[in-house]
């Protein structure tokens, strides 16, 4: 066997693969990161698919980075520019609208239009939110034992949650299981009277998740968004100036500083297992690179069903893997346009950085049905962003490019014909009901990507097209993310290490997984 | 306290919670007094004769869940008539599943659907058991009053020990994983079949409003299953005589230790001074004294009709008015002047076949549609139906070679969005025997009475708020410590020697006299 001519091998050059590549170089550990695209950042990166329009293609807004990372890694020294996106605007079916300001003392006022009752009742809830907020977070930085066989250092974990679970007082406590086991709609029917303004809260409870604002679980991907932190300001969403790529160029541009080598345009075929143990990746073009720690930033499926045989696994573990739940549910469409869109519930004043098509709770669960006998929204939840309102660098002079985030799509949906028909069904089903509320649409639009589940899967190597790399489902959190017993980012195959969104903390743009992997493997390593 | 006391103990409501507990405590020594509202004993758990010679379990139904501590210490003198099979699902094409209590026999029935779940059926059974009895341990346990977990909390846990060490620990993970599922994730975990997925799920919503993709119906499931004779998911068969033969057995049980059980005696209140109960208000007479009262009403009765809610601090009232009640289901009561035969039966015995619960659940899928409508306050167009024919084993319920059949209808909302059940009660009963007759042409010609229960009319008949058997739902986010509100879960409440009893409290619903054994077993040890 070849003499080892790396310490670490990264497959994968989304954002967590490169931060944790960064934190391994940054510790001294000559590592390489291997991409299968000619982009870095997974599905965080930024293209130009229309002369002079840049897509953010896949995510497309920042908010959740994990503050440590940002400072850990001095990210803002390599090029990590994040512009916040304050204002929000959301038109409503009675030609009324709802919208957020830079201010709070704006927004206040508009909650107060709709109904003063729930504007004086929002900073209690705004408060609640930062207090489950700042319960969860401690959590978010532990790493998940097995709560069937702790170990020494398992049990440490689970006395560090005992005794900060107990700090937390009662009051916090009841609100906190209450909040990770309720339904979103059932949360602000506690707090809110305005059926508009639940929609706008609601909405983040459904993100990226197979469920309707009606279904318990969803209280909790609520609270998730809300542990966004920029600046200290939670749920403040971000622009990275040049989009979502920029935090991947930033990321890779750290590691690199730290003396990573990164590769793009080098397809990993298989991890090579000798006698359990990892001992290289085996390329696509059939070079082989031999390093003894390997890492997989590739959702569970991909990282123990493609890269490695099954006969290297444990059967429990297989069955484990093979019934997480990815079960994608969102698309994208993203589009250049020759100006910008003319809403008809929008006055000269109202923002236009964000949009929201959501109307109206039930327009919400409805969009849900549609889509839970396996099929897409006839009229589809929408989170629309105009980046080129904000970042010149984006499109040409004059023109714009417009981010469509679009929920709920189903991975398979034969009943709109092949995967061609499937995508021409739901790119029209998104434009016209975004005519509806935008009737100047269809003339302005100089060119369309779309993006189902399955596309979502072939081109960012997410399956099923979930954007948090499986469901943040109860039963898919912590101990469980992504296979009971292998929470900690190892694996059952010795040197080989997982730091996708598959494992704790979970999905969105964070880095979490990434550095907490690291921490694993560098403590591993001593 | 009270100067004088005409009892030691009051108990308002007869309920086979109020009965257990009430026994229980004259069994103790107490000197008790059960005050009920209505003319008979039971509550929700009463036979009726709805139609002249035709006796109903007009609620609750089937032979009841009654705990073995219970039937052990009070001896309640009953028949339990038990049936075989537990389920029988007629299929829309004629063809059946059934679930026999033996597990190879039913392996039988569902290879006829899928032989891979025919494969699955009986680890499914060996491992779903051992969980469930799980469950079963958590009913009895006194809530811990977590985050505040001290030894003696650690100690009431003791009823887990023995299920906890029969699961194994290998299949801790299993346990921790499955409470929080959706019933739909749990099932296409083990099943291929749509069908033999349909006849279990059924059990897992079958008291709530959820439909099976919602998490939380596991635990239904295994709630369901934890009551039920060893070796099968679901109990079936009648006491004889109806359900309220149960608690007229109870309260001879109660009085033959000495308590005192007086009918159409309705509380109006009860009677606090420096904020200890001291005594209850009866309707028409005075006031009557005792140290300890004990409600086996739902807790808002309780506390927002029987005490003045101004003499509670908000948190509190917060708490129980965010109780989630919303009953979905309405109980239609037939009187048959013979028996239908199923299509289903293909020839084979009615008489066993159609003894036990007939569930026209065809599949999974339309389980999920007939939850979708009472998302929006519209009753199913083609409802789930439970369905029983207890004069197949207790003829004495309906004049001779007639037949009583009750069926409890899912979903029907409480409240309406168009219209009010008074002008579309019988729209619905029409609705439910169409379904019916789809899978028993002849039932039609058959019926001779008809009654309609939609939820508003069991709250107004049984005292269940909105209808819903289980005084409030029993999601995740209401159980455990969280049932009934946070921080009162241990069957005290915060007014001094006030008790609750009912099925509010943990573990729930179900006549199973648990909370009843568990509150007598806390107002004992205080």
């Amino acid at each position: 066997m070849p003499a080892t001519k790396y310490a670490a091998i990264v497959i994968g050059g989304g954002h967590n693969g490169l931060t944790c590549a960064a934190y391994l170089a940054k510790a001294g550990h000559k590592t390489l990161v291997l991409e299968r695209r000619h982009v870095l950042g997974g599905a965080a990166v930024t293209e130009e698919l229309y002369p002079g329009f840049r897509y953010t293609v896949c995510s497309y807004v920042v908010s959740l980075m994990r503050p440590e990372v940002i400072r850990e890694l001095e990210l803002a020294k390599h090029g990590l520019h994040i512009l916040p996106l304050q204002s929000s605007f959301a038109p409503m079916e009675n030609g009324d609208h709802f919208a957020t300001y830079p201010d709070e003392a704006s927004t206040r006022e508009e909650i107060a239009r709709h109904s003063k009752r729930d504007a004086d009742i929002y900073p209690k809830f705004e408060q609640l939110m930062y207090r489950m907020a700042y319960a969860v977070k401690p959590i978010l930085g532990m790493v998940p034992p097995d709560p069937s066989r702790p170990g020494l250092r398992g049990l440490r974990t689970l006395s560090d949650l005992g005794k900060h679970i107990r700090g937390l007082g009662k009051d916090t406590f009841h609100d906190l299981t209450k909040l990770m086991t309720m339904s979103v709609s059932d949360l602000l029917d506690e707090w809110f009277e305005t059926d508009i303004i639940k929609a706008l809260f609601g909405l983040n409870g459904i993100i990226g998740t197979k469920l309707g604002p009606k279904s318990p679980g969803t209280a909790y991907v609520l609270l998730h968004h809300y542990m966004g932190e920029l600046d200290g300001a939670f749920t403040a969403w971000g622009w990275q100036r040049g989009g979502t790529g920029g935090v991947s160029e930033a990321l890779a541009s750290a590691a690199r500083s730290h003396g990573a080598e990164i590769r793009t345009e080098t397809p990993v075929a298989q991890v090579i297992v000798r006698r359990g143990r990892a001992v290289g990746v085996a390329l696509e073009n059939g070079d082989e690179i031999y390093a003894d720690t390997i890492v997989s930033g590739c959702d569970p499926r991909v990282t123990f069903r493609k890269l490695v045989e099954e006969k290297e696994l444990p059967e429990d573990f297989v069955a484990a893997i093979d019934r997480f739940k990815f079960r994608g549910s969102s698309g994208k469409v993203n589009l250049a346009l020759d100006a910008l869109p003319k809403f008809t519930a929008m006055n000269g004043s109202s923002p236009m950085q964000m949009v929201e098509i959501c109307p109206s709770m039930d327009y919400l669960e409805r969009a849900y049905d549609d889509s839970s006998y396996g099929g897409f929204s006839k009229r589809p939840y929408m989170d629309i962003i105009v980046p080129s309102t904000i970042d010149p660098t984006m499109a040409p002079p004059g023109k714009h490019v417009m981010s469509i985030f679009v929920q709920y799509a189903s991975y398979d949906m034969p009943q709109y014909g092949n995967k061609d028909e499937q995508r021409d069904a739901f790119g029209n089903a998104v434009i016209d009901t975004l005519t509806e509320f935008a009737p100047n649409l269809k003339d302005i639009i100089l060119h369309k990507q779309v993006l189902t589940p399955w596309d979502i899967e072939q081109t960012f190597g997410l399956s099923e097209g979930n954007i948090f790399h499986g469901e943040l489902t109860l039963d898919q959190l912590f101990f469980f993310r992504p296979a009971p017993g292998f929470a900690d980012f190892r694996t059952p195959i010795r040197g080989y290490y997982q730091c996708g969104s598959g494992t704790h903390p979970g999905g969105g743009i964070t880095s979490g997984p990434g550095r907490l992997a690291a921490l694993e493997i560098l403590s591993d390593r001593k | 306290m009270a100067d004088y006391s005409d009892y030691d103990v009051i108990v308002i409501g007869a309920g086979h919670n109020g009965l257990v507990t009430a026994a229980y405590l004259a069994k103790a020594g107490r000197n008790v007094l059960v005050l009920e509202r209505r003319a008979q004993v039971g509550g929700a758990a009463v036979t009726e004769e709805i139609f002249p010679g035709f006796r109903f379990s007009s609620c609750a139904d089937g032979s009841g869940y009654l705990c073995r501590e219970v039937q052990r210490d009070l001896q309640p003198a009953v028949e339990i008539l038990a049936a075989d099979p537990v389920v029988f699902a007629p299929q829309p094409d004629g063809s059946r599943l059934l679930i026999w209590r033996d597990t190879a026999k039913t392996a039988l029935e569902i290879a006829r659907f899928s032989r891979a779940d025919a494969e699955r059926y009986p680890a499914f059974v060996a491992l779903l058991g051992k969980i469930a009895a799980v469950v079963g341990g958590i009913a009895r346990v006194e809530p811990p009053d977590i985050p505040d977990v001290g030894l003696r909390d650690l100690l009431s846990l003791r009823p887990l020990a023995g299920p906890v060490r029969a699961l194994g620990r290998k299949h801790v993970n299993d346990l921790l994983r499955v409470l929080p599922m959706p019933v739909a994730d749990l099932l296409n975990e083990w099943f291929e079949s749509d069908v033999v997925k349909g006849a279990i799920a059924a059990n897992g919503v079958r008291d709530l409003t959820w439909g099976p993709k919602e998490a939380g119906t596991a635990y239904a499931l295994l709630y369901n299953w934890a009551l039920s004779d060893p070796g099968c998911f679901r109990s079936a068969g009648v006491v004889k005589g109806g359900i309220g033969a149960l608690c007229d057995a109870l309260a001879a049980s109660a009085r033959a230790f000495g308590a005192e059980i007086r009918t159409g005696a309705r509380v109006e209140g009860i009677v606090t001074e420096e904020g200890r109960a001291v005594g209850v208000k009866l309707a028409g007479e005075g006031t009557l004294r005792a140290p300890v009262i004990v409600s086996n009403a739902d807790p808002r009765t309780t506390f927002f009709e029987l005490l003045d809610p101004y003499e509670l601090d908000a948190k509190l009232v917060r708490h129980v008015r965010h109780i989630k009640y919303r009953g979905s289901a309405a109980r239609v009561l037939l009187a048959l002047s013979g028996l239908p035969e199923f299509t289903a039966l293909d020839g084979d015995d009615p008489a066993t076949l159609q003894s036990g619960p007939i569930q026209i659940a065809p599949t999974l899928t339309y389980l999920q549609r007939a939850y979708d409508c009472v998302k929006y306050g519209e009753f199913s167009p083609h409802p789930y139906l439970d369905v029983m024919i207890p004069t197949l084993l207790d003829p004495d319920l309906a004049p001779a070679g007639q037949h009583v059949m009750s069926i409890t209808a899912k979903y029907a909302p409480y409240r309406l969005r168009d219209g009010d059940w008074d002008g579309r009660r019988e729209t619905f009963g029409d609705i439910v025997v169409d379904t019916l007759a789809e899978y028993a042409p002849q039932v039609r010609d058959l019926i001779l009475h008809r009654r309609v229960l939609t939820p508003p009319d069991l709250e107004a008949a049984y005292g269940l708020p909105e209808g819903n058997p289980s005084h409030g739902e029993m999601t995740l986010d209401q159980f455990f410590h969280m049932r009934p509100i946070p921080g009162y879960a241990r069957y005290r409440s915060p007014v001094g020697g006030l008790y609750l009893c009912g099925a509010g409290c943990h573990p729930g619903g179900g006549v199973t006299g648990i909370p009843g054994h568990n509150a007598a077993r806390a107002i004992l040890a205080d």
